[in-house]
């Protein structure tokens, strides 16, 4: 918990080292910051203290008159013991050793000590803690309690019941961080288990959360199972793909094979959560059926080739088509790639006709805050997205906000979503009537004459719960929505009545990119016409050429007959794909290429944050990173030197493209930087990901 | 042949086949190998073993904490999950993968100390040699002991 301004100070002692912490700050936060360490298990920063385990018992005592110091007569909780003035803590003592034993004897007795076959095995706090501070022996020579093991609490999350020290961390993050109240504790006492009330599954958006933060082996990873060991695993730090949040993580890999995802603290981003998505979502990396190797068409298979074999076909194709070549990008394509394919295109093919817009309307979102203003206080309209599904950490910040700060939230969306739990008042619109909606919350808002009635004629909503959201809004309330509005046949529209309501509260308008670097592409001028436009005109073989750069138009675009009729008809068809997809069977020219934490580079979050992702696993076979094949393009194509690295594309972005100004991969901090933020005045200190040197 | 000779060249020889005459009768310290071998010591580490309970089913449980303990590295191990219908050891995980790369085990014994179950130990069989480079990477086929009886 960091200290809070106007928090008066007060003296403790500590171990007999005096120190000024702010009152009321738990005792088992103030002692690290003489650098000591009480052991837990139940405690969590970001959680509420409950004081379970018993674990961080400290002594504590009162300065007398006479300057003694009076002990209390039983030690304390150091979890849920504030600090207040004159207070002395003692840490280090002979009495605290046989307490600390004393509980993990305790916590021991029913522990099945299956170390060897636990997947915490290696990494778990009470194995630590036992090392440290336990004892070396066990009296215990009773039988110890059985209960179900490997018992499936969903299809992510498995639980061993026998392993379960009660300390109640996993309740508590339902109920307190992801707010869906899933899990509870059944029976007392020794019976006492963490559950879902009717044993249904454990449908949390964010269940992964549970399996890092429980302290023993009891909730584990139904995908990481046997896996691996952590001393098998080499980490690197990384960022997550799979949304447009950016989430920090670190990326577990073994043998260049992917392992694991695991949340890497990123205050500004995601604190340490991370959501299911993200967690189990990069299983991708070890597919079997990904490219390995150039591959030209040859009748109606394809023959491997070498690069420069695949390359010459590919430029001869595209050389000089103007308007006739195009490319569809991907929304998981680094800052750099995108960067240097607009370069292909626009100097070398002279086309403009670079897309990574899969939406049905045009639109480039607003981005006005960031996702930590977001659980600033402020109320909060959020339109039209299912919060948790499109932008999950935003949806974690928001409700704290909501529960912490008292921001009060109205959710507008045709069907009940988890944002409503929290929210002040919920809006379930007809679908098809957001942008009846929007407008007719503008109007309610800026006084121009709408009434509310006429809005629930449109929209289904009562009018009294409309006059409800207005007063909510009234004062600096925020437009939160995702950019799949522009999913909608009218979504401009809506956007702009967003930004109407912005402008008559006074607050901001967000509305996010959802996929990873698909900000990075608005920023990079990289929008163009919209895929919808592209995959027409190659329908009509007004495009003779296309380049799909990590896109399965199959998966991206809703109407699958205008991408067969368009793949179909296209005279000449690159794919340059890092997993493989249905696009393939139509390809002329196959490139493999990297998946994002095979390479280095830089992708672009929702609030506009760059931030660096490094290569942790080689790609498979002869893959190469997305900027690199357009860098050796370039090369071929044009009588100037390319860019050799992603530093030097970063360089060139930041010479290039106004928003990135000042945009160098030592200006990026450990956790990144925002676009237009103080990018320019930064030291030119070489900072890495994950503060690694 | 004069005295010289005799003193500085025969009689040397003479003594040496005395010598060699009378340690023929001694007992002998070399062996035949390889029509002979010599017993090793009972605390001789050489090959690794993965052994197996009476009822025949695996030690080992995969826990990868001989390759934790391993200074050389030469260990891989690869988990998974026992089922009903698949049992190869008692218990929830099993060892899917064992290798052992033999040219860099360095034979200190510390995964036979490090195992849980007592699963990996180190015999006597010290004939190693191999002609190419793969065969030194001991799949767990080739440690695990046959099923007695």
């Amino acid at each position: 918990m960091a200290a809070v301004a106007n928090v008066p100070l007060v003296k403790v002692s500590i171990n007999d080292v005096e120190i000024e912490v702010p009152k009321g700050e738990l005792i088992v936060e103030s002692v690290k910051r003489l650098g000591l360490e009480i052991p837990i298990f139940c405690y969590h920063p970001r959680m509420k203290p409950v004081g379970m385990c018993r674990m961080c018992l400290v002594e504590v005592g009162f300065k007398q008159q006479d300057g003694s110091v009076r002990k209390m007569p039983k030690p304390q909780a150091g979890c849920t013991l504030p600090a207040s003035e004159g207070m002395v803590v003692y840490t280090d003592t002979e009495p605290i050793h046989a307490d600390r034993r004393g509980v993990l004897e305790f916590l021991l007795i029913n522990h099945p000590l299956d170390c060897p076959i636990c997947d915490r095995g290696g990494e778990c706090p009470l194995q630590n803690n036992t090392m440290a501070y336990g004892p070396s022996t066990s009296r215990f020579i009773e039988l110890k309690r059985h209960l179900p093991k490997a018992f499936p609490l969903s299809t992510y999350v498995t639980l061993d019941l026998e392993r379960c020290i009660q300390c109640g961390r996993c309740v508590r993050f339902t109920e307190e961080i992801s707010g869906d109240h899933d899990l509870a504790f059944r029976f007392r006492g020794a019976d006492m288990q963490p559950s879902t009330f009717q044993l249904t599954d454990f449908e949390s958006k964010f269940s992964g959360n549970v399996i890092e933060i429980c302290p023993v082996g009891a909730l584990t990873s139904a995908k990481y199972r046997f896996r691996a060991r952590p001393w098998d695993l080499e980490t690197t730090p990384s960022v997550c793909t799979v949304c447009s949040n950016g989430c920090n993580v670190w990326f577990d890999h073994r043998a260049g094979k992917f392992v694991r995802i695991n949340g890497r603290a990123n205050e500004a981003v995601n604190e340490e959560w991370t959501c299911d998505k993200g967690k189990f979502g990069h299983e991708h990396y070890n597919a079997a059926d990904r490219p390995t190797q150039p591959l030209v068409r040859q009748g109606d298979g394809f023959a491997p080739t070498s690069w420069s074999g695949a390359y010459d076909p590919v430029l001869a194709a595209f050389a000089e088509g103007g308007d006739r070549v195009a490319a569809l990008v991907g929304p998981r394509v680094s800052n750099e790639a995108l960067f240097l394919l607009r370069r292909l295109f626009e100097r070398a093919f002279k086309s403009a006709r670079v897309s990574s817009n899969w939406r049905r309307t045009p639109g480039s979102g607003s981005v006005q805050g960031t996702i930590a203003d977001v659980e600033s206080g402020g109320p909060v309209l959020v339109f039209g997205t299912s919060l948790a599904d499109d932008l999950p950490i935003v949806h974690l910040r928001l409700r704290k906000g909501a529960t912490n700060a008292g921001a009060r939230v109205v959710n507008a969306f045709s069907r009940p979503t988890e944002v409503d739990r929290f929210a002040a008042v919920s809006l379930h619109y007809r679908p098809g009537s957001e942008l009846a909606l929007a407008r007719g919350l503008h109007g309610l808002l800026a006084g121009t004459g709408a009434t509310a009635e006429a809005v629930e004629a449109e929209t289904g909503v009562p009018a009294d719960r409309l006059r409800e959201a207005v007063e909510v809004l009234k004062e600096g309330g925020t437009a939160l929505s995702s950019q799949g509005l522009y999913d909608l046949s009218d979504g401009p529209q809506i956007v702009e009545a967003l930004a109407g309501i912005a402008r008559a509260t006074g607050g901001r308008s967000e509305c996010w990119a959802t996929g990873a670097n698909e900000q990075g592409a608005i920023e990079l001028g990289l929008a163009g016409e919209g895929a919808t436009a592209t995959l027409q005109a190659c329908a009509e073989g007004r495009v003779k050429a296309l380049w799909l750069v990590a896109a399965d138009p199959f998966a991206l675009h809703p109407d699958r007959a205008l991408v067969e009729r368009a793949l179909e008809t296209v005279e000449f068809l690159v794919v340059q794909s890092p997993v493989g997809s249905e696009a393939l069977a139509y390809a002329s020219v196959v490139l493999p290429t990297a998946l994002p934490a095979e390479q280095d580079g830089t992708y672009t979050n929702c609030e506009r944050r760059v931030q660096r992702v490094q290569p942790a696993v080689p790609p498979p076979g002869d893959g190469k990173p997305d900027w690199r094949v357009f860098s050796e393009c370039l090369l071929r194509a044009l009588p100037e030197t390319p860019l050799f690295n992603p530093r030097e594309v970063m360089e060139a972005i930041a010479a290039e493209v106004p928003a990135f100004a000042g945009c160098r991969y030592e200006a990026l901090g450990p956790e990144g930087t925002v676009l237009g933020g103080n990018l320019l005045d930064t030291p030119d200190e070489p900072a890495m990901v994950g503060g690694q040197a | 042949m004069s005295f010289e000779v005799f003193r500085d060249v025969a009689q040397p020889i003479i003594a040496g086949f005395g010598i060699t005459a009378r340690r023929l009768a001694e007992q002998k310290v070399t062996v035949q190998y390889p029509d002979d071998r010599r017993e090793q010591f009972p605390r001789t580490r050489w090959r690794h073993v993965l052994t197996r309970y009476d009822s025949g089913l695996e030690r080992c449980i995969g826990c990868s904490l001989c390759a934790g303990a391993c200074p050389a590295r030469c260990i891989y191990v690869e988990a998974s999950e026992n089922t009903d219908q698949e049992r190869y050891s008692p218990g929830e995980r099993y060892a899917k993968r064992y290798e052992i790369n033999m040219l860099r085990c360095i034979f200190c014994g510390y995964c036979q100390e490090a195992c849980p179950t007592g699963a990996i130990v180190l015999r006597k069989d010290f004939e190693l040699a191999n002609y190419e480079r793969e065969d030194f990477v001991y799949t767990k086929e080739m440690l695990l002991e046959p099923i007695r009886g």
